[in-house]
């Protein structure tokens, strides 16, 4: 889908390009490996060569990049927009909804354990990348995923799967 | 070690008589290898008990079955929805997963069928005649060479993210740098682990994996319908059996590359430690550097799909090499075999082959006879497993969310676990919307630690002088090697560039 919006992108009309998300990891990276070498500056060197070996030539292939970009900048061919990182921008609430209910769904997750909360996160995601449509059928689905994932992994597998009251329950019943 | 044909046809038939465990193994095996966080190793630990109380032999063959369809298992989500069941299928979504967008699903799950049980069979019946001398090449292989090796790994970004190396090479190097956080293994001193204890022991890869390909694509499929394109969903609605049938003979008639992709994976999988990842992605370089349409790879390339397939199936008989040979697991699965095997008081190694010849060779009778029924079995349900693709995005986006996240919960148990997924999303999600590929991160991760750990070691020998590297024969022939490996890609674009730019005044001129 990435790829999709990518191309639709590059049929977009001529004019200069925002560059400025294509930072956004060689940056992250060259402030990681930075703190990374503050961390190893009291091993043995014989620990020190990889990491400074890897580090080294991930810090001259970032600058080589924001050289590049910054000599786009110069031209005109390019910009520190941000843009396709957000693109199409009416996706934008729905993405940032369904992070914080993603991160509300691993904080919950070590209390109600899988069923449960995996039956509540399905449901209000279904239900908010749906806009609230064919409520009924996302009902059975969540209901029918969070049991069945319940018998598959936690009853027939014995797999090591977050526990919580419900399992402790049905524990006692199976 | 002597090569007895009348014994290999006894075990082969002995074999097919146990195809009421082979068959439940591989159903399990597809399963387990199509869910991140499952893998054959796990599964076998889960079910010791029972391959405990087998016989050693049934319990083999079991062990064997499930290995070698996990291995196929996962390719299944990796073709269909860009997310592989383990870090051994990340090479196959970088074509097999185009395909799927083009509505080319049950075609491309064929031809991964029909590539991995040929791969497999194939490099199955070299291992078994050729085990005396393919088990030297564990002897050879040193920490020097190691390094070379994992440097020629990493040279394969640069090839993957082909569109703009440089930006390839950040991403793996971003990778490589991500995958030496946590303690080394000689001083035991922790690095760049922010403080977190739960990343004293490397990052884990299956949150690494389930993030940056699970996750990440939940995030950004969330835009359209379905994830295919309107002219995908059109052929989707249309395909039939004929479709099995066309990837069937599409895969056939790449034989030879299914020969030789194998054959990369068969010697990979012998070095202990290397694994199905670097194998899947070495072939896919060869693949692709060896090809006359390299600029199609990415876009839906049917060798693109081939070349990993075949390795990665390639490297499940070549695993068994050393555990059987010299005693030395080639992988976690078969450390485990290893002690299944010990259990039952079957010490692995050379006298294997002397005290019990039918547990040595029948491993690999037993992968053989796995993969000649699996492709019986697992070909028919192609178009089936292939609808999936037509789920809204609506109902996919969530299941895949929660289902991969929880998956990276079960290796360790850690709720952290499924937080350090989320994040992998994130750097997941940024790096598809700003055009790095996140497989060259994945790869930086996986390598990472074994590249540090063969450092290390070699400067330890060496007592610090880093010109041990080139201490070595074989390792200075594998630098020379690698050099050309990086350099004849680069020579053959520009010569199709130039002949290209050759043939336009020419056309012209007509």
């Amino acid at each position: 889908m990435a790829d999709d919006e990518l191309n639709t992108e590059d049929r977009k009309p001529a004019g200069p390009k925002p560059l400025g998300g294509e930072l956004i990891l060689p940056i992250s990276g060259l402030l990681f490996t930075i703190y990374y070498f503050t961390t190893i500056i009291d091993v043995p060197w014989t620990a020190q060569v990889s990491a400074f070996f890897v580090g080294s030539i991930l810090i001259a292939l970032i600058i080589a990049l924001i050289i590049r970009t910054s000599l786009r900048v110069k031209r005109g061919e390019a910009t520190l927009g941000v843009a396709p990182l957000f693109a199409p921008k009416e996706y934008i609430p729905k993405r940032l909804a369904l992070l914080g209910l993603t991160l509300a769904y691993i904080f919950f997750i070590e209390w109600g354990g899988f069923t449960i909360t995996t039956f509540f996160f399905l449901l209000f995601a279904m239900l908010l990348l749906s806009n609230g449509k064919k409520k009924g059928l996302i009902f059975g689905l969540s209901l029918a995923l969070s049991i069945g994932g319940y018998l598959l992994f936690i009853l027939a597998f014995n797999t090591r799967f977050p526990l919580g009251p419900v399992e402790t329950l049905l524990k006692d019943v199976f | 070690m002597e090569i007895d044909w009348g014994l290999f046809g006894e075990l082969f038939v002995r074999t097919f008589s146990f195809w009421w465990v082979i068959l439940p193994a591989i159903l399990l095996g597809l399963i387990v290898g199509a869910i991140p966080g499952f893998s054959a190793a796990n599964t076998i630990i889960i079910l010791l008990p029972m391959t405990l109380a087998m016989e050693p032999e049934i319990g083999l063959i079991f062990m064997v079955a499930l290995y070698a369809s996990s291995r196929m298992g996962a390719g299944i989500p990796a073709i269909l929805v860009n997310i592989p069941g383990t870090a051994g299928a990340a090479a196959t979504p970088l074509d097999g997963y185009p395909m799927t967008k083009q509505g080319r699903a049950q075609q491309a799950l064929a031809i991964s069928f029909v590539a991995s049980v040929f791969g497999g069979l194939l490099t199955t019946l070299i291992a078994l005649v050729a085990m005396p001398w393919l088990s030297q090449v564990a002897y050879h292989l040193h920490s020097v060479e190691m390094i070379v090796i994992m440097l020629f790994g990493i040279s394969l970004i640069a090839t993957i993210a082909a569109k703009d190396t440089l930006k390839g090479l950040i991403a793996g190097f971003f990778g490589l740098m991500i995958g030496y956080i946590g303690a080394d293994v000689v001083y035991e001193t922790p690095r760049g682990t922010f403080g977190f204890l739960e990343l004293y022991d490397k990052v884990p890869l299956i949150p690494a994996l389930v993030g940056l390909f699970a996750v990440s694509e939940a995030f950004a499929v969330i835009e359209g319908e379905s994830i295919l394109t309107k002219r995908g969903m059109a052929a989707m609605q249309k395909a039939g059996w004929k479709e099995t049938w066309e990837g069937v003979t599409l895969a056939i008639s790449r034989w030879w590359h299914i020969i030789w992709t194998s054959i990369i994976g068969l010697i990979i999988g012998i070095v202990p430690g290397a694994g199905a990842a670097i194998a899947s992605f070495v072939a896919y370089q060869q693949s692709k550097t060896f090809s006359k349409t390299p600029e199609l790879y990415g876009t839906g390339h049917l060798d693109g799909l081939v070349a990993p397939e075949s390795a990665n199936n390639g490297v499940t008989s070549g695993t068994l090499i050393p555990l059987l040979v010299i005693g030395v697991p080639g992988g976690a699965t078969a450390a485990i075999m290893a002690v299944v095997l010990q259990y039952h008081g079957v010490t692995v190694g050379p006298d294997l082959f002397e005290n019990q010849p039918e547990l040595a060779f029948g491993a690999f009778t037993a992968m053989a006879v796995t993969y000649a029924i699996m492709i019986l079995t697992v070909l028919p349900l192609a178009r089936y497993m292939s609808r999936i693709t037509v789920v809204s995005t609506v109902y996919m986006a969530p299941i895949i969310i929660s289902f991969t996240l929880v998956g990276s919960f079960v290796p360790r148990a850690y709720v952290f676990d499924m937080y350090l997924a989320l994040a992998f999303g994130v750097i997941g999600y940024v790096a598809r919307k700003t055009g790095y590929h996140v497989a060259a991160i994945l790869i930086g991760v996986i390598l990472g630690p074994l590249l540090e750990n063969y450092f290390l070691r070699a400067l330890r020998i060496s007592e610090g002088d880093i010109l041990v590297i080139f201490s070595s024969g074989l390792g200075n022939i594998l630098w020379v090697l690698l050099i050309v490996s990086l350099f004849v890609p680069m020579y053959l674009d520009k010569r199709r560039t130039r002949q290209r730019e050759q043939a336009v005044p020419t056309t012209t001129d007509c």
